[in-house]
């Protein structure tokens, strides 16, 4: 028998631990820009490796290389440690959602409420990363994903809410075993698993919500001072937080790993792809939308039909 | 209120030549703005004045990509007013399906931008995408996709063969149905109308008396076209009406456009089913004679007017070209105003720029600021005087 540290330790680090992740984020990366070129009559990456497969990789090396400017006048520590935060705090509730069978590498009682934080956190952290580095359009940039976090933020977390008072947990591992028996929420609270990924949509800051860094408009607004390696870690950090948001809709709304079969990763694996395919269709359909049209759409329709849901599901959980 | 200032540009994402705008913001909206022209300045009139009429054809084609077929099918027309002849009627015909033509493809081309403008990637790609059909069609007619090298004095190249017409007729159908089909969606779909409807408002009183010309006019409702107003080529034969739009906003420029293509091919078909025969050019003289001329053209963005001086000699003495995007820069900045940031790139796009046809000599004394602009006859001055000092 393998010892249990040894099991942990390549758990942690193999699978389902950092290793499979970064491929993971590599992977999701290539399967994102590969269906969007599709749906825009596009060929998308073709020529690294397989069908391009390896294209993300190489850009991510190709940005590691390129030279690393941090501006005069820019806070030199915060702007320097932003991206390290930014790819620490995308990964670390990736640890949260189980992969490989049917609890995670971390699992506790309310382990959804240190998932939603760390995304909160997220969003105050571009915040933060826009201000010091003082470009007016960062600047800018800034703002706009401030108040959009304020739109989005509070039906997200209702609905993410919605699945766990429906399993009596607060811990995403619960929430899958609840679901394991085919009863997934997605059928029971459709509503719900519509509004989690709009939300979604506006959190990973993609058409029609890529208000904070729209390139027309404010010229990437809150990254446009990252350069190099920052630039590097601030894209791997955005693939972790799309695998995030695909884990999240899978999880919380279609049983995670539990399917027909025993709880695997494949499983695990086959929805992730679908839910990648559901952003990724939605972000080629649309136009941008204003912010103010944003925030407006969100509270007038958004928040309201998220409450309804919640209440329906209290009201038949009682 | 304090109002802070934003630079647009010269370089940035949403353009795709350079110039400077410095908009005064307050809190989001747009209170005064102040366009910088002169980043891309090529000195293609100066150029002209060093280059027979003939080789001049070749230049003038190349002041702009887009619509250069516009810009040659003008200066042709000055220099064949200047010699007192008349092209065939044959050439005539085949000038105007080459001019419809390259509206379509400006069209196509300007929705796609505008789309990217928005932030609707996925019509950019389509609308790009189709415009490689007409694309085509110039080639197969041309041999060259853009800057066709078609029109030369006394009339036109290349003529439009029996055999192409068929495949013409099966790519305009094809055009045909995709602007019906962005027609619908650009009418239809939520978020462009929600980024256009009511956006860059430009009053009819206010086109007309900042001179706003071509669709960008058309689209606040005042029917004016140089091919109806003042037929040249083949446009008093051909039968079209002049796409109008009353909204003034950058959704009526779209769909100005989008009708002017669909007009455009009706214009394409017409033409090729009743073109006459009989010879594409005459045989000109390399001498024009003294005389001025200027000369008017709808080029796909708005009226395109040349102005041409001769001495009698085989090279013009001045020729100035007024593009219209030049035109359009005024009510440009009217558009602007009270503009959300947001919405600057989408108004921007709206009168389809086209940056170096428009450039002209400013200068700029940098201890104090002034901007002055100078005659010919004083640069030429200045010049002589600086080259004697040296």
């Amino acid at each position: 028998m393998v010892p249990e540290e040894i099991t942990a330790i390549l758990q942690v680090f193999l699978f389902p631990g950092f290793s499979f992740l970064f491929s993971l984020a590599f992977f999701v990366e290539w399967l994102d820009r590969k269906l969007v070129a599709k749906f825009q009559n596009r060929y998308g990456p073709l020529h690294v490796g397989p069908k391009g497969i390896l294209q993300p990789f190489a850009d991510f090396i190709k940005l590691l290389s390129k030279e690393d400017i941090t501006p005069a006048m820019a806070d030199r520590v915060p702007f320097i440690a932003m991206p390290l935060l930014m790819l620490t705090l995308a990964m670390t509730p990736l640890f949260c959602i189980p992969i490989n069978g049917c609890s995670a590498l971390v699992s506790f009682e309310g382990d959804l409420i240190v998932v939603m934080f760390i995304m909160t956190l997220i969003a105050l952290l571009l915040f933060a990363g826009a201000w010091v580095s003082t470009n007016r359009f960062s600047t800018v940039g800034g703002i706009r994903a401030g108040l959009q976090m304020f739109g989005y933020e509070i039906p997200l977390n209702i609905v993410m809410i919605g699945p766990a008072i429906g399993a009596g947990s607060l811990s995403i591992s619960e929430i899958i075993k609840w679901q394991s028996q085919g009863r997934w929420f997605i059928i029971t609270q459709p509503l719900g698993f519509a509004i989690l990924t709009i939300c979604l949509l506006a959190h990973l800051q993609v058409v029609p919500f890529d208000i904070p860094e729209a390139e027309t408009e404010i010229v990437s607004g809150w990254l446009v001072e990252f350069s190099g390696k920052k630039l590097a870690l601030i894209r791997l950090a955005r693939n972790f937080k799309l695998i995030l948001a695909a884990s999240l809709m899978t999880s919380l709304y279609m049983g995670g790993t539990s399917g027909l079969w025993q709880p695997n990763p494949l499983t695990y694996f086959i929805k992730l792809v679908v839910c990648v395919f559901i952003l990724s269709n939605l972000r080629a359909l649309f136009a941008r939308f204003r912010i103010d049209q944003f925030l407006a759409g969100v509270w007038r329709y958004l928040t309201p039909l998220a409450l309804l849901q919640i209440s329906i599901v209290e009201v038949l959980a009682w | 209120m304090k109002t802070i200032k934003i630079p647009f540009g010269p370089q940035h994402p949403a353009l795709e030549e350079p110039i400077n705008f410095i908009f005064e913001v307050e809190e989001e909206r747009v209170v005064n703005v102040k366009p910088r022209l002169g980043y891309i300045h090529r000195g293609i009139e100066k150029l002209a004045e060093n280059r027979t009429y003939h080789q001049n054809v070749y230049l003038i084609e190349r002041i702009c990509g887009i619509c250069s077929f516009a810009h040659t099918t003008c200066y042709t027309q000055a220099v064949e007013e200047l010699l007192g002849i008349d092209i065939p009627e044959r050439a005539k015909f085949i000038r105007t399906i080459t001019a419809e033509m390259e509206r379509v493809q400006n069209h196509y081309l300007w929705l796609g931008l505008t789309a990217k403008e928005t932030g609707f990637e996925t019509l950019f790609m389509y609308a790009w995408r189709d415009r490689e059909t007409i694309l085509e069609v110039l080639e197969m007619i041309s041999g060259k996709r853009v800057n066709y090298g078609m029109n030369t004095i006394g009339g036109v190249r290349r003529d439009i063969l029996e055999t192409m017409t068929e495949q013409i007729e099966d790519k305009l159908s094809h055009l045909e149905d995709r602007a019906q089909y962005y027609k619908k969606i650009c009418t239809k779909e939520q978020t462009i109308l929600k980024r256009t409807v009511g956006v860059g408002i430009l009053r009819p009183r206010d086109a007309l008396s900042l001179c706003a010309v071509g669709p960008t006019l058309r689209a606040s409702g005042i029917p004016r076209d140089v091919r109806a107003d003042d037929p040249y080529a083949a446009y008093d034969e051909v039968p079209f009406k002049v796409v109008t739009y009353k909204r003034c906003d950058v959704a009526s420029r779209i769909l100005v456009r989008i009708d002017e293509i669909l007009e455009s091919i009706n214009i394409i078909r017409y033409a090729l089913e009743n073109m006459p025969k009989g010879p594409i050019q005459v045989k000109v003289p390399q001498r024009v004679p003294k005389g001025e001329a200027v000369s008017q053209v709808e080029a796909p963005r708005g009226e395109n007017i040349h102005y041409l001086k001769s001495d009698g000699s085989d090279k013009p003495v001045r020729l100035k070209v007024r593009a219209p995007t030049l035109a359009n820069l005024p009510p440009l900045c009217k558009m602007l105003i009270d503009v959300n940031i947001a919405d600057i790139p989408v108004v921007i796009a709206g009168i389809d720029p086209c940056i170096a046809c428009a450039e002209r000599v400013m200068l700029v004394d940098t201890k104090t600021k002034k901007r002055r602009i100078w005659s010919g006859d004083k640069l030429w001055r200045y010049s002589c005087e600086w080259y004697r000092k040296k």
